[in-house]
C-alpha cells in the first residue's frame, strides 16, 4: 500500500511535468505556425487547460515533496511534543479542507459532463475532459494529506518536514523562490 | 455584524491558521469559505470549484512554470562561472574592483532569471570562494550578495511580478519593463555603497589582479557571450513580433536548454530534476493564487475592500502617509511570509485601496516587490540569509548584519521611486504608450 501510493503521487507529479512541457511546445508552435499564417486562436484554450493540468496533477506530490509553504515560525519554536500537536491539528484542518475541495471537484466536474457544458472558446469541447485533471489531482491531494495525518498520528515524522530538511542539507534551494 | 467587523473576523481566523503552521493556500480558502458560507447567502462549493478551476486554467498563468524552468535550467549550468570570468578584467581599476562582481553578476543573471534565491546561489556559488581566495572583505560580499541576489525578482523576467500581474490583473509586459530602471537604479546604489566603503578601507581591498592586455579583456569577456546571446535572442522574438510576452517564455526555455546543450551542462538526470523542480514550484504558486482567487470572490461578495477603501479614504491619509502606513505592514508581513504568499494575500484588500488612493497599479507593483526583497534579507524568514546561511555555514543573523547597508540602499530605492515614480512608469509609457 505505501510503495502503490508513493508511486501514485510521483506518476501523477510526472504527469504534471509532462504537462509543462507541453505547454512550452504548444507555445513555440503557436508562435511559428502564426508566422506561416494559419488561424491558431484554439492554442490558447488548450494552453490554459494543460497549465491547469500541470498544477492539478502535481498537488499530491508537491505537498508531500514539503513544497507547499507555510509560516514556520511556530513550529520551529516549539518542543518536539508541541510541535507533534500543531502538525495534527494543521493536518487534521488540511484534511478537512481538502476533503471538501476533492469533493466540489468531483461534483461540478460531474455535473459539467451531466449538463454537457461546451468551452467557449475557439474550440468547443466538452469542458469536463479537462476538468478530469482537477477532479482526480484534488482528490489525491486529499489522500496524500490523510495519508501524512495517519502517519504523524502513528508518531513519524511528516514526510514534507524531512524532504526539506533533506534538500536544504545537500544544499539545494532550487525549490525556493 | 458590520462588514468591517467580518473583515476582522477574517483576519483574526486566518492569522490563527498561518501561525498555527496551516498551509497558506488552504488557509486562504478555509477564510474564503468561512466568508461566504456564513455572511453570503451563495454557494461555497460552486465558488470554490469555479475560483480554483478558473484562476488555474489560465493562458497568462502558463508563462509562469516557464519562467521558473528557465531558472531552474540555467541554474544548473555554468553560466555563473562564465560569467565571473568574464566581468573580472574590467573591474581592477574600480574601487572595490571585484566585489562589484557581486552586484554586476546579480544583475546579469537577474535578467534571465525570475528568482531571487536562484540567483542569489547561483553567484555565490561561484564569487563567494573566488572573492574569499583573493582575500576581500567577507562581511561586504555576503551583505551583498544576500541583497544584490533579490535582483532575480526586480529586474525581468521575475515570478514574482508574474503573480503580481495575475493577482492585480495588471499587463505582464508592462510590468517588466517598468522593472528595469529601478533594477538599474539598485545596482548603482550597491555599487556605489561598495566603492564608497573601498575609498574608506582601502587596506581592506586585496590588491589587483595582474592587469591584462586590451586583447585579453575582450577575449575573456567572450565568457559573457552565453548570457548575453540568450538576452538578446528572447527580445528579439519579442521586438520582432513573433512571439507574444506569454510565449517569450517558452523561447527563454528553448533558449537555455539550447545554452545548456551547447555548454554540455545538460544530462538526463538534470534535465529531469529542473523539470520536476519547475513542475512542483509553479504548482505550489498555482495552489496559493487558486486559494486566493477563492478568497476573493468573498471578499467581491461581502463588500469588505470598498468598505475599507472608504474608510481609508475618509481618514484623509496622504498618499505619501497610507505608503508609509502600508510599508510597515508589508515589513511586518515579510518576517513571517515569503513574497508570493504576501502578494497574494493582500492583493484583494489592498489594491482596491490603492487604486481609490489614486496610485497606478504598474508603480505598485514595483514598489511591492522592493518590499518583498527587503523581506528577503530580514530576519528571521529571509530566504537569502538561509540560503547563504547553508552555503558558508555562518549563522544567518551574521549575514544579516552585514547585509544592513545594502538594505539602507533598498529603502533608499524606494523613497526615490516614491518621490520620483516616472522611474518607473517612464519606459512603460514610452515602449507601450500611456496606460489609459
Amino acid at each position: 500500500m505505501r510503495r502503490l501510493l508513493d508511486r501514485l503521487y510521483l506518476w501523477s507529479g510526472y504527469l504534471g511535468a509532462l504537462f509543462i512541457v507541453a505547454i512550452c511546445v504548444a507555445m513555440v508552435g503557436q508562435s511559428i505556425l502564426r508566422e506561416m499564417g494559419v488561424r491558431t486562436g484554439a492554442v490558447n484554450d488548450v494552453v490554459s487547460w494543460f497549465c491547469a493540468a500541470a498544477a492539478f496533477f502535481t498537488m499530491a506530490h508537491a505537498f508531500k515533496h514539503g513544497d507547499f509553504v507555510r509560516v514556520t515560525l511556530m513550529l520551529e519554536s516549539a518542543s518536539p511534543a508541541n510541535r507533534r500537536r500543531l502538525e495534527l491539528v494543521s493536518l487534521f484542518i488540511g484534511s478537512v479542507a481538502t476533503a471538501y475541495l476533492a469533493w466540489s471537484a468531483c461534483l461540478f466536474t460531474y455535473e459539467s459532463w451531466e449538463f454537457n457544458d461546451m468551452a467557449q472558446g475557439m474550440l468547443p469541447m466538452p469542458l469536463w475532459i479537462p476538468q478530469l485533471s482537477f477532479a482526480f489531482g484534488a482528490v489525491l491531494l486529499w489522500v496524500a494529506v490523510v495519508d501524512e495525518l495517519q502517519l504523524v498520528l502513528r508518531g513519524e515524522t511528516p514526510t514534507f518536514v524531512r524532504a526539506v530538511e533533506e534538500r536544504h542539507a545537500k544544499g539545494d534551494f532550487s525549490s525556493d523562490i | 455584524m458590520t462588514t468591517l467587523a467580518i473583515g476582522g473576523l477574517l483576519l483574526f481566523i486566518m492569522l490563527l491558521l498561518l501561525s498555527g503552521g496551516v498551509w497558506i493556500a488552504m488557509t486562504l480558502a478555509i477564510c474564503g469559505w468561512v466568508g461566504q458560507a456564513f455572511f453570503t447567502s451563495t454557494q461555497p462549493g460552486k465558488n470554490l470549484f469555479s475560483a480554483f478551476w478558473e484562476s488555474n486554467a489560465s493562458w497568462e498563468l502558463a508563462a509562469l512554470p516557464l519562467f521558473v524552468w528557465m531558472g531552474e535550467i540555467l541554474f544548473r549550468t555554468k553560466l555563473s562561472e562564465e560569467m565571473f570570468e568574464g566581468l573580472r578584467p574590467w573591474l581592477n581599476r574600480i574601487p572595490g574592483r571585484l566585489m562589484h562582481t557581486t552586484v554586476l553578476g546579480c544583475g546579469i543573471f537577474g535578467s534571465v532569471s525570475g528568482s531571487s534565491a536562484a540567483t542569489c546561489a547561483t553567484i555565490s556559488k561561484v564569487a563567494l570562494p573566488e572573492l574569499m581566495k583573493r582575500g576581500y572583505d567577507e562581511k561586504i560580499a555576503l551583505g551583498s550578495l544576500a541583497t544584490a541576489g533579490t535582483l532575480g525578482i526586480l529586474i525581468p523576467p521575475s515570478i514574482t511580478m508574474v503573480v503580481y500581474a495575475v493577482a492585480a490583473d495588471a499587463s505582464i509586459i508592462r510590468i517588466f519593463l517598468a522593472g528595469f530602471l529601478p533594477g538599474f537604479l539598485l545596482m548603482a546604489l550597491f555599487s556605489g555603497y561598495i566603492i564608497w566603503w573601498s575609498l574608506r578601507h582601502p587596506e581592506k581591498v586585496p590588491a589587483a589582479d595582474p592587469p591584462s592586455t586590451f586583447m585579453e579583456k575582450i577575449k575573456q569577456s567572450g565568457n559573457l557571450i552565453p548570457c548575453g546571446a540568450l538576452i538578446v535572442f528572447v527580445c528579439w522574438v519579442l521586438i520582432a513580433g513573433y512571439a507574444t510576452a506569454t510565449e517569450c517564455a517558452a523561447y527563454g526555455v528553448v533558449g537555455s536548454l539550447a545554452l545548456a546543450l551547447w555548454s554540455r551542462s545538460l544530462t538526463w538526470e538534470n534535465f529531469w530534476e529542473g523539470l520536476m523542480g519547475t513542475t512542483r514550484t509553479s504548482c505550489m504558486i498555482m495552489f496559493i493564487l487558486a486559494g486566493a482567487a477563492f478568497l476573493t470572490k468573498t471578499m467581491a461578495f461581502t463588500g469588505i475592500p470598498r468598505e475599507l477603501a472608504d474608510w481609508v479614504n475618509s481618514m484623509q491619509l496622504s498618499p505619501i502617509a497610507l505608503i508609509a502606513v502600508l510599508t510597515v505592514v508589508y515589513l511586518i508581513l515579510g518576517t513571517a511570509l515569503d513574497g508570493i504568499s504576501m502578494i497574494v494575500l493582500t492583493s484583494a484588500v489592498v489594491l482596491p485601496m490603492i487604486q481609490k488612493a489614486g496610485f497606478d497599479l504598474i508603480w505598485f507593483g514595483i514598489f511591492i516587490v522592493l518590499l518583498v526583497e527587503i523581506a528577503e534579507v530580514t530576519p528571521p524568514v529571509g530566504f537569502n540569509l538561509f540560503v547563504l546561511q547553508n552555503m558558508t555555514g555562518k549563522d544567518s543573523n551574521t549575514i544579516a548584519k552585514a547585509a544592513i547597508p545594502f538594505f539602507m540602499c533598498l529603502v533608499v530605492c524606494i523613497v526615490l521611486i516614491t518621490v520620483f515614480p516616472q522611474i518607473v512608469t517612464y519606459l512603460p509609457d514610452v515602449v507601450m504608450g500611456a496606460d489609459k
